[in-house]
């Protein structure tokens, strides 16, 4: 008699792994390309050579020249620090207001917890693009004002998770006995509360991390961003638009290099969601 | 009077749910505080360490060693609770916050209450556990590698640890089955043997009331309807209230301690 082998369901884990394994791979390649780019370099990615401008790909520049005769490899690789570093740097900012904010709104109840969600709702009725066009006008255009602009768009959305994850577990026994035991809100806010929505927001943070990385491509893309000279994606696209018809490879790079890297926080977030196991508060 | 409360009233924003409650406990006494689910034992006990949720409201005076709690600073209630006045409740699963190790949460007590050396307040740790029967290989385990019992009693050794003055257990035995629950008594009988500190007991189990209380009151609706002395009480109920929790509880024996007949015989 024979037996019939059970199926194994790792079917699910399986899909996982790879796609956590692709997304380290690529995340590695990326991070070491930008650090290959700024340390060891041939070229200076602001060199222009006017007579060597729009070439084809070479041994001596493997992408060819920009409109300026700059090396298009160097100014990708060095553009993928600057998107990556400045979105970085956005959700650095964004956590650090936000998860603070939320902590207290959801801990304090109350009143307290009235305000901070009124002051959040008036920052959520803005549309990302709107507040950093706004802002360009005002303080005048550069990738520092960008960044500003998308701090004050995102943070929301942080408080706000953790708000409504603190909501539920300060009602838990835990943080009642931590209470009656003479510990302070602060601390008991810090070390009781922090590390458990630490995960949340960290699958959040991921899933946001694409979302940022669009948007200062394409507000740099329509000069609102990254100045000249500076090397960034979406400026790198803008700067290519008239030699579409001629040397379409120029905008075709800098497209797929945004393509890949938002691909590539997107699988990541999926993953840590799934690892996480955080489906109803997280929503991409 | 180590705990004297003096009509304390307990109000939300359109009702009272307690109402004008003077209470007292002495030093070294074991007093239960009886009633019905929704009496508002809970709630009183909450209101002595200020732990009452915000939308209500506390007024009265809750007098503990002489000084009016209702009116001390937040800082100094923290430095009381935990130290001088400890809590155990119900649900001792919930106890202990999931990532972090048992032996954390006794570190971090002591430490919140002012114990600088790591090596002394490693040392109290391990006694407290020792206490309660636990082995001081536990302080490294997370609460979920721990069973429930050792749960319960680990978190009993945190609310002991620091020797406090008033231990307030509210309906600490009631989720548990009656042999674990006057195991969790003796050891809290023995703790007060030991250190003289006075209990305030939450419960609606008469078995526990009889075998272990010195004195104690009844609640009704927000109002203590009789309080004295457990053989006063348990013979000669005044209140007809009194009367009827005591005949509905179940008794197995016929002969009872306190001398009461049973419900229904004769």
């Amino acid at each position: 008699m024979k037996t019939i082998p059970l199926p194994i369901p790792t079917a699910k884990s399986k899909k996982h792994s790879w796609q956590a394994i692709i997304g380290l791979l690529f995340a590695l390649l990326v991070i070491g390309a930008s650090l290959y780019a700024f340390l060891y370099l041939k070229h200076d990615h602001t060199l222009t050579d006017l007579r060597g401008r729009l070439q084809g790909a070479s041994a001596l520049h493997p992408f060819g020249t920009d409109h300026l005769g700059r090396d298009v490899m160097t100014r990708l690789l060095l553009g993928g620090g600057q998107t990556l570093g400045y979105s970085l740097l956005a959700l650095g900012a964004a956590l650090l207001i936000g998860i603070p904010f939320g902590l207290i709104a959801g801990y304090k109840r109350g009143w307290v917890d009235k305000l901070f969600m009124r002051i959040a709702d008036a920052f959520l009725a803005f549309p990302d693009t709107i507040v950093a066009i706004v802002l360009s006008g005002l303080l005048g255009a550069g990738i520092g004002n960008l960044v500003l602009a998308i701090v004050i768009v995102k943070w929301v959305s942080y408080a706000r998770l953790v708000r409504s994850t603190v909501l539920s577990e300060s009602q838990k026994d835990y943080i009642r006995i931590a209470r009656t035991n003479g510990l302070s809100d602060g601390r008991i806010m810090r070390k009781h509360l922090l590390p458990h929505i630490a995960g949340h927001v960290l699958v959040l943070a991921s899933l946001d991390l694409g979302k940022i990385i669009l948007l200062i491509s394409s507000l740099s893309y329509i000069g609102l961003g990254a100045q000249p000279p500076t090397p960034e994606w979406g400026a790198m696209l803008n700067d290519s638009r008239p030699y579409f018809q001629s040397r379409p490879e120029l905008m075709i790079y800098p497209g797929l290099a945004i393509v890949s890297v938002v691909l590539l926080a997107n699988m990541l977030g999926d993953y840590l969601r799934d690892r996480f196991d955080v489906k109803k508060e997280v929503q991409p | 009077m180590i705990l004297s409360i003096e009509e304390l009233s307990i109000s939300s924003r359109d009702r009272t749910i307690v109402d004008q409650v003077s209470l007292a406990v002495r030093e070294g006494e074991f007093m239960a505080l009886v009633g019905q689910s929704g009496s508002g034992k809970s709630l009183l006990s909450q209101a002595i360490g200020r732990l009452l949720p915000p939308n209500l409201h506390a007024s009265g005076r809750v007098m503990f060693e002489g000084s009016n709690l209702l009116e001390r600073k937040p800082k100094e209630m923290r430095a009381l609770r935990g130290c001088h006045i400890s809590y155990i409740f119900q649900d001792y699963q919930g106890a202990f916050t999931p990532f972090r190790s048992i032996g954390g949460h006794f570190d971090e007590y002591q430490k919140v209450h002012g114990e600088k050396s790591s090596a002394i307040r490693k040392k109290r740790a391990e006694e407290a556990l020792e206490s309660v029967g636990l082995g001081a290989e536990l302080l490294r385990r997370y609460p979920f590698q721990l069973s429930g019992g050792q749960l319960q009693r680990a978190s009993i050794a945190t609310s002991l640890m620091l020797s406090p003055r008033l231990l307030i257990a509210d309906e600490a035995t009631t989720a548990l089955d009656s042999v674990s629950g006057h195991r969790v008594l003796e050891l809290l009988a023995r703790k007060q043997a030991e250190t003289g500190c006075a209990i305030l007991f939450i419960t609606h189990d008469w078995r526990h009331v009889r075998r272990y209380a010195s004195r104690l009151a009844v609640m009704k609706e927000g109002q203590i309807v009789e309080s004295g002395g457990k053989h006063r009480i348990l013979d000669h109920p005044q209140h007809e209230y009194t009367r009827q929790l005591i005949e509905a509880a179940p008794v197995l024996n016929r002969s009872l301690k306190s001398g009461l007949k049973e419900a229904g015989t004769e």
